[in-house]
C-alpha cells in the first residue's frame, strides 16, 4: 500500500492525451529540424529581413503596452470610475477575439478609409494600413491585453497600508508610485512585459489582415513562416524551430511565475 | 498649541464622531475594541483619509477643514507613522527603509548611526524586511519614524501580535523613543500594561451597535 491519499484512479489515462497533443508537435518539430542547416536557413535573405522586423516591432509593440498599459492597469486597480467593468471588458476583448477579426476591426479604425484612418490621411496625410507602424499596431491590440490584466492584478495585490505610509514619510504620489509601488510589482512587470513582447512576437492574424504580408516591410517571422510554407519553402521549418526555441526559452526565464501572476498579480 | 481634532467620518452604516486634543509632549493612547474607528482616526490624522465633517489641525496649521474645503495632502503633513506589522518596504534593505525620502547622504550622519544604536539595529542594515523577526522588524519601523522629521508620530498597535520578549524590547525602545520626542504621540493599543507604562492620558472609543453604529472617540 503507498501511504497517501488515494486520488481518482485511472486519471493518467484520460490526462495523457492532452499533454501528448501539445507536447509531440514540439518534439516533432526539433526532430524534423536539419541542424546542419539550420544556421544558413534562418540568416538568409528572407528570414534575416523578417527576424529583424519581428524583433524591432515586438520590441516597439512592448514598449507602448508598458507606457500605455501601466497608468491604465494602475486606474482600473486603484480608482473607481463611471464605466470602469466596460472598459476592462473592452481591454480584456482582444484576448478572446480571432485576431484575424482583430485586424479587420483596426483596418476600419485606421485603414484609409476607416473611421479615424480617413481623417488622419485627410487631415495630416498619414496613412496607416499595410506599414510597419500597422504591424505594431496589430502586436500592441492583440499583446496589450496580458499586459494590462497581469499588472492590474499586480497594483491590485499592492497593500494600501504601505502606499500610505510612503506618503506620510514624505514621498509624493509620483514618488510614491515610482519608488515603493513599482518596486513591489517588478517581479510581476517582467512577468508581463515577457509575456507581452513573446505574444507580440507571435502574432499573425491581425497583422496579415492590417499590415499585410509584404517582404522587408510587414512580413514579420510567423508572416514568413506562412509564406515559406505556403510556397514549399525550406525556411517555414527552420523559422518555426528558432520561434520554438525563443517561446520555451521565455517560459524557462519565467519559471511558472506568468502563470501566478496571471493569476493572482505575481509577487 | 496642540493637535485638534474636531470631526466626524461617515461610512455606509458606520459613524464616527472624533473629539480629541493632544498637546507636543504628551501621549494619548486610543483604546476601543476592533472595528470601532481606531485605525480611521489615525488615517484621518495623517491625511489618508478625509473627514467627512469637520477640522484637524496643529497648532495653527490647518490640516483639513470641511467648511473651507482645505486637504493637506499626507506628505506635507509632518506625521511619521507606525502601522500594523511596521509597515515596512519589503523590497527595500533596512538602511533603505531608515532613509527613505532623506537622500543617500543621510546614512553617513551621527543621527543615522545614534539611531542604529538607539533601536538595536547594528548588523541588520543590509537586510531584507522578510528576513527579520515581527521585533526586529517593529524596531526598524521605530527608528525610521525617529529619524523622519515630524511633529506627531502615530503608532496602531505596534506591539500586537508579538511574543513577550521582543514585546518588551520594542517596548522599551518605544519609551526611549517618546521621552525625548518633541511632537504629539498618539498610539493606538489594547495593552493594559503597555498603556499605563508608556502613555500619558487615556481616550476610549465607546460604541453603540444596531440599524447603524455610531462610535465617539473624545478626550
Amino acid at each position: 500500500m503507498k501511504r497517501s491519499l488515494s486520488a481518482p484512479s485511472g486519471l493518467w489515462l484520460v490526462a495523457l492525451p492532452a499533454a501528448a497533443i501539445v507536447i509531440v508537435p514540439v518534439l516533432a518539430v526539433f526532430w524534423r529540424t536539419d541542424w546542419s542547416s539550420f544556421l544558413t536557413s534562418i540568416s538568409n535573405e528572407t528570414s534575416r529581413t523578417a527576424l529583424v522586423l519581428s524583433l524591432r516591432t515586438s520590441l516597439v509593440a512592448t514598449s507602448l503596452a508598458l507606457v500605455f498599459g501601466t497608468p491604465l492597469a494602475w486606474l482600473l486597480a486603484n480608482r473607481d470610475f463611471k464605466f470602469k467593468s466596460l472598459v476592462r471588458a473592452f481591454c480584456v476583448l482582444p484576448m478572446v477575439l480571432p485576431p484575424v477579426v482583430g485586424g479587420v476591426a483596426l483596418l476600419y479604425a485606421f485603414g484609409r478609409r476607416g473611421l479615424v484612418g480617413a481623417r488622419l490621411d485627410e487631415w495630416f496625410g498619414i496613412q496607416l494600413a499595410f506599414t510597419e507602424t500597422a504591424a505594431i499596431l496589430a502586436q500592441f491590440f492583440v499583446a496589450a491585453p496580458f499586459f494590462i490584466l497581469v499588472m492590474e492584478a499586480a497594483f491590485d495585490q499592492v497593500d494600501r497600508r504601505i502606499v500610505g505610509t510612503a506618503r506620510t514619510f514624505g514621498a509624493g504620489p509620483w514618488r510614491t508610485f515610482a519608488t515603493v509601488t513599482l518596486g513591489l510589482v517588478r517581479p510581476s512587470l517582467l512577468a508581463a512585459l515577457v509575456l507581452t513582447w513573446a505574444r507580440a512576437l507571435g502574432e499573425f492574424g491581425a497583422t496579415i489582415a492590417f499590415a499585410g504580408n509584404t517582404a522587408g516591410r510587414t512580413q514579420t517571422v510567423p508572416l514568413a513562416v506562412y509564406s515559406q510554407l505556403e510556397s514549399g519553402g525550406d525556411d517555414a521549418l527552420a523559422l518555426s524551430t528558432l520561434m520554438m526555441i525563443v517561446s520555451l526559452g521565455v517560459l524557462i526565464a519565467l519559471r511558472g511565475r506568468w502563470v501566478s501572476a496571471l493569476r493572482r498579480g505575481g509577487q | 498649541m496642540s493637535l485638534e481634532i474636531d470631526c466626524q467620518l461617515q461610512r455606509d452604516k458606520f459613524n464616527l464622531e472624533v473629539h480629541l486634543t493632544v498637546a507636543p509632549g504628551s501621549v494619548l493612547a486610543i483604546t476601543g475594541e476592533n472595528g470601532s474607528g481606531k485605525t480611521s482616526t489615525l488615517d484621518m490624522i495623517a491625511g489618508l483619509l478625509a473627514c467627512t465633517t469637520g477640522k484637524i489641525s496643529l497648532n495653527d496649521r490647518v490640516f483639513d477643514d470641511s467648511t473651507t474645503n482645505q486637504f493637506v495632502q499626507p506628505e506635507k503633513r509632518g506625521v511619521s507613522t507606525v502601522f500594523q506589522g511596521g509597515g515596512l518596504f519589503s523590497h527595500m534593505t533596512v538602511e533603505k527603509n531608515m532613509i527613505f525620502g532623506r537622500g543617500a547622504a543621510f546614512r553617513n550622519t551621527p543621527r543615522f548611526d545614534s539611531a542604529v544604536e538607539q533601536f538595536n539595529l547594528t548588523g541588520l542594515l543590509s537586510r531584507k524586511p522578510s528576513t527579520l523577526s515581527g521585533g526586529q522588524r517593529q524596531r526598524v519601523a521605530l527608528a525610521r519614524a525617529f529619524l523622519a522629521p515630524s511633529e506627531i508620530l502615530l503608532l496602531d498597535e505596534p506591539t500586537t501580535s508579538l511574543d513577550t520578549t521582543s514585546r518588551d524590547e520594542v517596548r522599551s525602545a518605544m519609551k526611549t523613543f517618546f521621552e525625548t520626542y518633541n511632537g504629539v504621540v498618539v498610539l493606538v493599543s489594547h495593552d493594559a500594561a503597555e498603556i499605563a507604562e508608556l502613555a500619558t492620558s487615556v481616550a476610549q472609543i465607546t460604541i453603540s451597535r444596531g440599524e447603524n453604529t455610531a462610535a465617539v472617540l473624545r478626550n
